[in-house]
């Protein structure tokens, strides 16, 4: 295993980031530390937070999931996917604005859904299944909204310069949203083994999740057509994110945190995402030779 | 009343827009946030927010007065971290890192410039590569340092990122070195001489990039270093090496009569990009003077230059964010 924690730790020092991890085997309570403890910024991770705090609402009654939202065209938190970048009023269910939330970040769409389930509900969410260092300070256009006053008049191009980056609020762990690798391995652990929610809802979560788009970082660790890999992604400048759930056919679970940042102030790094899925793969790979040992 | 306490709840709200948000921020609960603000308020005979049931916005007069109290804040901290150095013994020594690659003239010119600000101060001066000196900063081994970029600057407070274009050196029989400037694409099919790349992967990684968004994308990379090994490399093979002008001035063998000739780059040229760096919440006046120093010396005897991100930056759809 510390072979495995000093692998994690080239595999991401070589791609220019520095990173913190954490692998659960969902069943046998097997894990691997890289860092587990280290709080972070969720960023668009914290998105997964707010999908269970809604189906949690769901299951207790306190709101239907079918339940109709209108999408005004004005207010509209910014983002370049989804709700967040259409132009027109639109009209969909709360389960249909998760699932935006989910598969492409919409950050409109969570917004929504934070406005209907509020912050407070999505923090006692997490409370409960013993996040004890996870917390949402704010919705996710205020988040931006930080980052565009320090930013300051020059825009996104400032956030080239090494000296604002530094400086942003959205990249501290005790001005934003924030969590440890940690406790998001115990989130998914939780909806996994539905115990987060009722199996109803559980399924619908681990379905949602299952049809997040972006291939480049979690997913692209398990090249595997056989291997279901269920994911979200968190992004700010320099931050880079995924938690997911990697599931084998013969009934391997591992629930993966990955949390890092990257040295450059370039937004297109391709060898920084991938290797959130490379020292993945390689804590997974650890977990089920460990698990293969045990069993002869 | 214990001003600086105050004033750091007024910021705190002030940024935050939110009684609740400032209090989770400050790590106390919202009903002493409120009352020490209110106590302000009195103390000072202003009313900094206008609050309604459901927000709370600052008023003109607490934004005038907003840059005041920031400003007492940093000073407040700066003071603390001078009572820290002197707490942990360390009156009157700085303990400051440079990069190896800087030339003599520049670390002379930085070291004239400190002793000219801080005359009483002893300088305890070390010659550390970027992730040596991070590791320390982190570690609060040292108090200040010039580190290269990209580097992870979590935990740090920077100084003005300055940058140093590179050129390259080439053989004087190359037909680029018949030109006062080589264009980028005119290396086209040469290797070049570059660190290992474990020695900074972001930064080997960037110079590739930038090289090949220039329209040079070499041969193949060799590996090489220390300058006589890279002059060698140069004349023997033909590969071509980027290097700062202040690094290979005349008369050190690259000279117009030499048989390795330095030349600037157009077309997007790399650059070397430096700055002061210094653990969050420790710019004391002492570092503070360091970075000034740095900061003069790279650029009045490096030839270095503001760093003004000016390339057009599109942000793509799996960046999750937008401003």
């Amino acid at each position: 295993m510390t072979d495995a924690v000093a692998r994690i730790h080239a595999a991401l020092a070589d791609a220019g980031v520095t990173g913190w991890l954490h692998a659960l085997d969902i069943d046998s309570g097997e894990q691997l530390d890289a860092g587990a403890d280290q709080p972070v910024c969720t960023a668009s991770v914290h998105k997964l937070c707010v999908l269970v705090a809604l189906h949690e609402q769901a299951a207790r009654g306190a709101l239907d999931l079918a339940e109709q939202v209108e999408c005004g065209p004005k207010e509209r938190t910014a983002g370049p996917t989804g709700v967040a970048a259409m132009l027109d009023a639109a009209r969909m269910s709360l389960r249909d604005l998760a699932y935006l939330m989910m598969a492409v970040s919409d950050n409109a769409a969570a917004d929504l859904l934070l406005r209907r389930v509020g912050l407070d509900a999505v923090n006692a969410t997490t409370a409960r299944l013993g996040l004890t260092r996870t917390r949402a300070v704010h919705s996710f256009g205020e988040m931006l909204a930080t980052v565009k006053a320090d930013a300051g008049p020059e825009g996104a191009r400032a956030l080239a310069d090494p000296r604002v980056v530094s400086r942003l609020r959205a990249l501290d762990p005790e001005r934003t949203n924030r969590s440890t690798p940690r406790d998001m391995t115990r989130l998914l652990g939780a909806v996994w083994r539905d115990e987060a929610c009722t199996p109803e809802h559980g399924a619908a979560i681990r379905r949602i999740m299952g049809l997040q788009v972006w291939p480049h970082r979690l997913a692209s660790g398990f090249p595997f057509d056989d291997v279901h890999v269920a994911g979200k992604t968190g992004s700010l400048p320099t931050l880079r994110n995924e938690v997911g759930v990697v599931e084998y056919p013969d009934g391997g679970r591992y629930a993966v945190a990955v949390f890092t940042r990257t040295a450059h102030t370039a937004a297109t790094l391709p060898a920084a995402d991938a290797v959130i899925g490379t020292a993945a793969r390689i804590a997974v790979d650890a977990l089920r030779a460990r698990a293969f040992r045990s069993s002869r | 009343m214990d001003l600086v306490r105050h004033l750091e709840c007024f910021v705190a709200v002030a940024e935050e827009s939110h009684f609740g948000r400032a209090a989770a921020r400050l790590g106390m609960a919202q009903p002493p946030l409120s009352q020490r603000v209110q106590r302000l308020e009195r103390e000072l005979g202003v009313r900094l927010f206008e609050r309604t049931s459901r927000q709370v916005r600052i008023t003109e007069a607490g934004t005038l007065l907003l840059a005041e109290a920031r400003e007492v804040l940093s000073r407040t901290e700066s003071f603390h971290a001078a009572a820290r150095r002197v707490r942990d013994g360390e009156t009157g020594l700085l303990r400051a890192a440079l990069p190896p690659d800087l030339s003599g003239e520049t670390v002379a010119a930085l070291l004239a410039d400190f002793g000219g600000r801080h005359a009483g101060l002893e300088l305890e001066l070390h010659e550390l590569s970027t992730a040596q000196q991070l590791d320390r900063l982190a570690a609060h081994d040292l108090d200040v340092g010039v580190v290269h970029h990209p580097c992870d600057v979590t935990g740090l407070e920077l100084g003005p990122v300055l940058r140093r274009e590179l050129g390259v050196l080439l053989p004087a029989g190359a037909v680029a070195a018949g030109l006062d400037e080589v264009p980028l694409p005119a290396l086209s099919g040469r290797d070049l001489i570059l660190f290992p790349r474990t020695a900074a992967p972001a930064l080997y990684d960037e110079l590739l990039t930038t090289c090949a968004r220039g329209g040079f994308t070499p041969a193949a990379v060799r590996h090489g270093q220390g300058a006589s090994f890279v002059r060698g490399l140069v004349l023997s093979s033909g590969a071509v090496a980027l290097c700062p002008r202040d690094a290979a001035p005349a008369g050190q063998g690259y000279g117009e009569t030499a048989d390795v000739v330095w030349r600037p780059l157009t077309g997007g040229a790399p650059a070397l990009r430096h700055s002061a760096a210094w653990p969050k919440g420790r710019g004391d006046a002492a570092v503070q003077a360091f970075a000034e120093a740095a900061t003069h010396a790279l650029r009045t005897a490096a030839g270095a230059v503001p760093d003004v991100p000016s390339r057009p930056l599109h942000l793509r759809p799996a960046s999750e964010y937008w401003l």
